[in-house]
């Protein structure tokens, strides 16, 4: 498996892997998950922040298919957690937001998580996402998601703190939360998932900040 | 939300041990009206449960009972974790009491154990596993705020033990087991007791136990029986 890691808009190169994207969220979030908010005509699910701002970190298998994906959006731009899902903050975000960054539209291509084992895609794109934020100088990671992620998190060694009580939204409890962007953090997601192989693509690669946002004043 | 709650999810994820954790639990769901839990993984039907408790607070007794018999194939709040994934009462677990007998026999002997009320967090794990916090007393005072955050806290706690048993912890994150240790629980794995294998090796019988149990302390299990199972499941042992 391979990590791509795909930055505001895509080159040509990119651009088919980020459409593919696009319709798997729409499988996922909307065919699956039920999330009716998200529905498009065109079976793309794409929204305000799939912009310029974002990173998609995706993960694709030897014959270079995607089989899984997240989207990483920095919290001092306009991100979903602090508009659509602003209701379940009720505490301050641990660090400033320039530190910070919103875990979003985890998903893993649905025939990869059948049966009873855990999917390497999961474990992956777990150590992916830990070993971006440390490569981006990021202290924490924030996401909205069902209750059981507490439960997925602490089990890979993750410590994570809500940033406001659960609450039950269209039948499912509910949480936002942000989990410590650690060196041991990555240690021991890698331990308990056995996925020990760095992720970050070699060679140059955009590692600086993400663009234009400067230095927290 | 509620500093109590808050603390107790930090405290839980700063353990180390199983009874560090155990002791937060006790206290934390006092606070809810609750005295007694358990926090376990759910194995297929024939299956021994006891590898996979990953923590009592049950009585002893009943514990063995419940454990020893394979009550957790017959008991219809266990059955119930498989087909919901919201936290339930216990006694909203559907069976067939009329035709069901050995689910009937279960529940019966719960009650005269003290364990008629519960609430029942059933945990899905990735790639299908299933696990359950089940804590014991009565549920009619709590309100929807007082079952979400229960939820939490036992998603918490199961998470944090499965990390604190998960094999690559374990072995990294604390030593392994010495050899005498080793040699000790090969002869505890053929059936043997402390006094037949401190007659085997020399030792005193005071001696068999206490290697058993620093052998149990490193490698975070609950008893013998489990610190044997998961040292031929790591192969510290073989037979």
């Amino acid at each position: 498996m391979k990590l791509q890691i795909i930055r505001g808009l895509a080159d040509r190169q990119s651009h088919d892997l980020l459409e593919e994207n696009f319709r798997l969220r729409h499988r996922v979030f909307v065919d699956m998950e039920g999330w009716e908010a998200l529905r498009r005509p065109d079976g793309r699910d794409v929204d305000d922040f799939d912009n310029a701002d974002a990173t998609h970190l995706l993960m694709t298998d030897t014959a270079g298919k995607l089989v899984g994906g997240s989207r990483i959006t920095p919290l001092d731009r306009p991100n979903l957690l602090q508009t659509v899902f602003n209701g379940l903050v009720h505490g301050e975000l641990p660090a400033h937001p320039s530190l910070g960054a919103d875990w979003t539209r985890f998903y893993v291509r649905p025939d990869r998580r059948e049966g009873r084992r855990r999917a390497p895609e999961s474990a992956a794109l777990f150590c992916a996402v830990m070993e971006y934020a440390l490569s981006q100088g990021l202290s924490y990671i924030t996401f909205v998601s069902s209750i059981y992620m507490l439960e997925h998190g602490t089990a890979v060694g993750w410590r994570i703190t809500p940033l406001g009580p659960p609450v039950i939204s269209e039948g499912k409890p509910t949480v936002a939360a942000w989990i410590e962007v650690s060196e041991a953090a990555l240690g021991a997601v890698r331990r308990a998932t056995g996925w020990v192989t760095p992720m970050l693509p070699d060679g140059p690669w955009p590692a600086e900040h993400l663009p234009d946002r400067g230095l927290p004043v | 939300m509620n500093a109590d709650l808050m603390s107790t999810i930090e405290g839980i994820q700063n353990q180390t041990s199983s009874d560090a954790i155990l002791d937060i639990m006790y206290r934390a769901i006092g606070g809810y009206g609750f005295e007694r839990f358990i926090v376990s993984g759910l194995p297929d039907p024939g299956i021994d449960v006891r590898p996979f408790v990953l923590l009592s607070g049950w009585d002893d007794e009943w514990y063995e009972r419940y454990t020893g018999k394979g009550y957790v194939h017959l008991d219809p709040v266990a059955r119930h974790c498989f087909s919901t994934t919201l936290p339930f009462d216990w006694s909203d677990a559907p069976y067939d009491a009329e035709n069901d007998a050995p689910a009937r026999r279960v529940m019966q002997e719960a009650r005269d154990f003290g364990m008629d009320e519960g609430f029942c967090v059933p945990v899905h794990m990735e790639g299908g596993m299933q696990g359950v916090v089940s804590l014991v007393g009565k549920t009619d005072h709590l309100d929807e705020k007082d079952r979400l955050e229960l939820h939490m806290l036992a998603l918490y706690a199961h998470g944090r033990l499965r990390y604190l048993n998960s094999p690559q912890e374990r072995l990294d994150g604390r030593r392994g087991i010495t050899r005498r240790e080793a040699e000790i629980l090969k002869w505890a794995a053929t059936g043997k007791t402390a006094a037949e294998i401190a007659d085997i090796t020399g030792l005193t019988t005071r001696t068999i136990n206490q290697h058993c149990e620093n052998a149990q302390k490193r490698m975070g299990t609950n008893n013998r029986l489990h610190t044997v199972v998961e040292a031929i499941r790591h192969k510290l042992i073989t037979l």
